[in-house]
């Protein structure tokens, strides 16, 4: 087809913002969303990541009924008893056989020369397990609903259970790892949001205005990245009074890391702040005199949001590494609250290692996590913006 | 270029400013000064300090004076005279105690790099120009782990399995025989020998990352004209991928050696403490323990304001390897 | 036969035959070279041309090998006679062979579109041009050097010995594009591939830069493959013309056949879609009737019909037309000028 003289002319104008272009712009960020999601279904592994973290979290919030024992529950008489063998099949005296998972119970000695105990594993003390078995004590479900069942457990709680071994108060390694998910993913969760916050505040401050503003921030961003993180880390909380409790360190700890955590998403906000200014919709939106804020808010938060979910999530693996590294040297969180760290410390000296090396075992939920975080925000960044890289 | 590099060091004096002031606010933050601790721990042991002593130390320090004038004077003494204040666990300068470790904190930093670099630069290059290839996916994998597995934890399997296997742990930068020995051709052997297991550990984490980043620039550079026009004058091809696109994408990678420094001090710190190597490391996490204020806070000053300056000489470095830079 | 009969009277260089080079993506094959057949004699320059996106581009580079994956060669050949008997098939060669290696570079230089993309940034141009003089003659360092310094002389650099040791981002666009051809020519090829050569320049700088080819020419003796959209161009620099559609070639003359005697329906309809001949630099190709059909669906048949004025309704459809030869160095592929003999 020829065009016509008429409708050649190329029309210079911007076009102007009916109510008609207000609905293509809803459409446009659903269309987004929609595009995003099926861009991020088609990465595989991303998907399993996303299903592992999901469990992960699972596991956080249903800690007490997910763990046979509770938090604090010790017992001396274990201290480094070996992981126990789960058996399905139990053969009674007469050689029937019969389906009971159960473990076994432990016999000590003394070994002479090393003045070490020696767990071994007793067949006459079949300890049998169960589903949905009552516990030692009363826990709340979300911290509302009174319970005392757990998913699995010895059906006499007072016997010993192991399955990850022990440490060396005799405590239970698996319970302890469960409970520890919560403090090291919600660390992870709460000082990534405050990073965004102080994130979106500097970065979002330093791409709209530009100029000598942006230019402070830059520079202080620049600083942040050129100084080692763990020395400062390290500095920063040892230099916290002793005698705060459990919960001000937690969050002491927690704003020490996105102290040092809020730069390279601050550098993510920015970033998109700058692209985004530029691009045509908000221009227009510009032209039309709708106020600077109203445009933040209607069109540049969205269509942004998807590169910031994806920058979270790659971020939350970091914050979960440094507590644990904090934690390890024994500078971060400390017993009694419980965290993945606070677990590998024990590991930390080589004569442990060598009595009890189950203690690393707390290493595999933080290298699960970490790559599963790492996945699903890689497959969110794909997602979010293919050409990116 | 001398003007970048002029403009480059201007740049890092706030840097470095706004360093010392934190390290300065780590020293000031815990209760009470380093004389309190000091008389302190003297009367325990039943020994008292002569007043005459105190008197000159807090003098010296300025204690009890506003933080800025105590700021002022902690600088100067370190600039004019090298005193960054005393170690009251140890009752000696902490000049005396850090210059050895921070040393070898270097040594071991820059010969990790060095890893770092070749081991990425290989292995990049093989991803590259083997895209989705199985080798391609092996090293993506081992990218992914190494920025997973945490360096203390990998120090902490090694630890474990040296001790299972050999019945020996690899911790230490010496055989015991060398420990207190003189520094000879054999003290420099040992520690060859023993340096390469935290420079392998260390690396582990920047060599995945970097790894990514050469693989991705590569895989951009690999189809530019220029690759071209070198390929149509029959350039051999081995010759041809080294000369030309890696010659580019090795230079994002320079910064990104660069700005990985940081990091690779972190973790140098905390992998010094599981494998008790004699850096920085274990000093600095027991004045932390103890509240050994100067000591840690003049082990964090100096620790970070040589990773700035690494980081500078890499900038430097990359700008003279890039004509468009040098020139401009 | 009748195909080595027409080659006798004049002296091949390049003989292309039933080239086909395709690239397999996700979405399906790209048949960007299907079928291409044309010669190159010795010492002449010759045209291509047709709309973007026929294959031109690939055609020049399957000649040197130098397609990359996605993209193949899948069948055909390059017969390339340096001289006597003389010959090798390019098409068959190991892309990474030293035969193939000393080709490139020696045997036929090539330039591209893009001289602000086609050096490195990171050598000199010095650095860059002795590569190349060293790899195919045997020569010690300053010998290149002044070979490559006599080359840049040659295409009108001014104080080549200074630009000797310059980067490329140091040169202009028309600059670059000269150290490129100097490059191209610096081991004295007998072909020099010029895949659409002034596209990036301005214009006082591409009449310039075609002076200089035209002109070079004349002093090496080498033939001339030049890609253009520019018709005017090929009536100004070319002896023959091989025009492409949807990676065939559709037809072959010398240049006046093909300006005052086209025979195919599309070289008619490309030459009316410029106003007047010769006397325009804006001389591009203006869309003919109707659009180039994506290249994952070739039209059957004749794969011009869905916009052949001329079409023969009931077999152009189905029929996919052979070569036939009007003239010892005429050609066509349509079934209006079918040879009778099939
Ligand atoms: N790397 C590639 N991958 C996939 N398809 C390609 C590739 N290179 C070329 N093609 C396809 O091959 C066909 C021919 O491309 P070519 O570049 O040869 O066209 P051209 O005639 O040179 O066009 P122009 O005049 O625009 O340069 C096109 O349809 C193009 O889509
Ligand atoms: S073969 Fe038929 S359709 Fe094709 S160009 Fe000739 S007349 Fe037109
Ligand atoms: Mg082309």
């Amino acid at each position: 087809m020829t065009a016509t003289p008429h409708a050649a002319t190329p029309s210079a104008l911007p076009p102007v913002e009916t109510p008609e272009s207000q609905e293509d712009m809803r459409l446009l960020v659903a269309g987004q969303w929609q595009l995003m999601w099926w861009r991020f279904r088609k990465h595989k592994v991303a998907m399993v990541a996303t299903a592992v973290s999901l469990l992960i979290y699972f596991v956080a919030v249903f800690a007490e009924f997910l763990a046979p024992l509770p938090r604090d529950h010790y017992a001396a008489d274990y201290t480094f008893a070996p992981p126990q063998r789960i058996k399905l099949i139990l053969e009674d005296e007469f050689g029937n056989r019969e389906f009971h998972p159960h473990v076994l119970g432990y016999t000590v000695e003394i070994e002479a020369v090393a003045l070490r105990r020696v767990f071994k594993p007793d067949p006459e003390q079949v300890i049998e397990l169960g589903f949905f078995v009552d516990g030692l004590e009363e826990y709340r479900v979300l911290g509302i609903f009174p319970s005392r069942k757990h998913l699995f457990g010895p059906k006499d709680p007072t016997q010993p259970f192991y399955l990850f071994g022990a440490d060396k108060l005799g405590q239970d390694l698996y319970s302890r790892l469960i409970f520890g998910t919560r403090i090291s993913m919600t660390i992870g969760l709460v000082g990534v949001a405050l990073s965004l916050i102080f994130g979106i505040l500097l970065g979002g401050v330093s791409g709209l205005f530009g100029g000598t503003v942006d230019n402070i921030i830059q520079r202080t961003i620049e600083f942040f990245r050129a100084v080692p993180s763990i020395p400062l880390w390290m500095g920063l909380s040892a230099a916290l009074p002793e005698d705060w409790d459990a919960i001000k360190r937690y969050f002491a700890i927690t704003v020490i890391l996105s102290i040092l955590g809020w730069t390279g998403l601050a550098r993510v906000v920015r970033g998109r702040f700058l692209s985004l200014r530029e691009e045509d919709f908000v221009m227009s939106a510009r032209l039309d005199g709708v106020a600077e804020l109203g445009i933040i808010l209607r069109y540049m938060l969205p269509s942004f949001l998807s590169h910031i979910i994806a920058s979270v999530t790659l971020s939350i693996p970091g914050m979960i590494l440094a507590e644990t590294s904090l934690s390890f040297l024994g500078l971060g969180l400390r017993p009694p609250v419980v965290s993945w760290g606070v677990l590998l410390k024990d590991a930390q000296r080589v004569q442990v290692l060598a009595t009890a090396p189950w203690l690393l075992i707390a290493a595999v939920p933080v290298i699960v996590s970490v790559l599963a975080l790492n996945y699903v925000g890689d497959g969110l960044r794909d997602a979010a913006d293919p050409y990116s890289r | 270029m001398i003007q970048y590099i002029l403009h480059r060091v201007l740049l890092m004096i706030p840097t470095v400013f706004g360093i010392s002031i934190l390290c300065f606010g780590i020293i000031q933050l815990p209760p009470g000064d380093f004389l309190t601790f000091y008389v302190a721990e003297l009367s325990a042991q039943g020994e008292s300090v002569p007043e005459a002593q105190i008197a000159q130390l807090e003098r010296q320090y300025g204690l009890g004076r506003p933080w800025y004038v105590q700021y002022f004077l902690w600088m100067k003494n370190i600039i004019t005279k090298g005193d960054f204040g005393r170690s009251f666990t140890w009752n000696k300068p902490v000049s005396d105690l850090i210059w050895d470790r921070i040393a070898f904190t270097m040594l071991i930093t820059l010969l990790t790099v060095v890893f770092v670099w070749i081991v990425a630069l290989f292995i990049g290059k093989y991803a590259a120009t083997h895209q989705y290839s199985l080798g391609d996916y092996i090293a993506t994998f081992f990218g992914f782990i190494g920025l997973a597995v945490p360096n203390f934890l990998l120090a902490l399997l090694l630890l474990y399995y040296s001790l299972q296997l050999f019945g020996l742990s690899p911790a230490g930068l010496f055989s015991p025989e060398y420990q207190d020995a003189p520094w000879s051709v054999g003290k420099w052997i040992d520690l060859l020998a023993h340096l390469w297991i935290p420079i392998v550990i260390l690396g582990t984490a920047g060599t995945a990352g970097a790894i990514r980043i050469l693989r991705a620039n590569l895989l951009d550079e690999l189809h530019k004209p220029y690759v071209i026009t070198a390929r149509a004058k029959g350039v051999p091809e081995r010759t041809l991928i080294w000369r030309y696109p890696v010659r580019v994408a090795l230079n994002p990678f320079i910064s990104t050696v660069g700005w990985t420094l940081p990091d690779l001090v972190s973790g140098s710190i905390i992998v010094s403490v599981v494998l008790n190597l004699p850096t920085t490391g274990p000093l600095l996490l027991g004045a932390l323990l103890q509240q050994d204020m100067f000591l840690a806070g003049s082990f964090i000053l100096l620790v970070s304001v040589l990773t700035v300056i690494g980081t500078l000489i890499s900038d430097v470095l990359l700008a003279w390897l890039d004509p468009r830079i040098r020139f401009s | 036969m009748s195909n080595s009969n027409h080659n006798a009277g004049a002296d091949i260089l390049l003989d292309i035959r039933g080239l086909k080079t395709y690239f397999h993506l996700d979405e399906g094959t790209v048949r960007a070279v299907d079928g291409v057949d044309f010669t190159v004699p010795r010492g002449t320059t010759i045209g291509i041309v047709g709309e973007s996106g026929c294959g031109k581009s690939v055609t020049a580079f399957s000649i040197l090998q130098l397609v990359e994956k996605p993209g193949r060669i899948e069948e055909g050949s390059i017969v390339l006679n340096t001289g006597g008997q003389n010959r090798v098939d390019i098409a068959a060669l190991d892309h990474d062979s030293e035969e193939l290696r000393q080709i490139r570079g020696k045997d036929i230089g090539m330039i591209f579109q893009e001289p602000m993309t086609s050096l490195s940034m990171m050598y000199t141009v010095g650095f860059q041009m002795t590569e190349a003089i060293r790899l195919h003659m045997d020569v010690e360092k300053d010998e290149a050097r002044d070979r490559a310094i006599e080359m840049l002389q040659a295409v009108g650099i001014p104080r080549p010995e200074q630009r000797f040791d310059a980067y490329p981002f140091e040169l202009s666009g028309g600059m670059r594009q000269r150290v490129m051809i100097a490059m191209a020519l610096s081991c004295d090829p007998m072909l020099l591939i010029a895949d659409e050569p002034t596209t990036a320049l301005d214009v006082t700088t591409q009449a310039q830069i075609l002076e200089l080819m035209q002109q070079l020419q004349e002093e090496f003796g080498m033939a001339i493959m030049l890609i253009t959209h520019d018709l005017g161009v090929v009536a100004e620099m070319c002896s023959e013309v091989v025009v492409m559609y949807l990676g065939e070639v559709v037809e072959q003359a010398d240049v006046d056949t093909i300006f005052h005697n086209p025979q195919h329906p599309y070289t008619q309809a490309l030459l009316e879609s410029i106003p007047r001949l010769g006397h325009s630099h804006e001389g591009r190709l203006n869309p003919i009737l109707g659009s180039v059909p994506d290249p994952y669906h070739r039209p059957s048949g004749c794969p011009f019909h869905p916009r052949c004025t001329q079409i023969i309704t009931g077999r152009c459809e189905t029929v996919h037309p052979e070569i036939s030869r009007l003239d010892p160095r005429h050609t066509v592929r349509c079934l209006l000028h079918e040879d009778p003999h099939g």
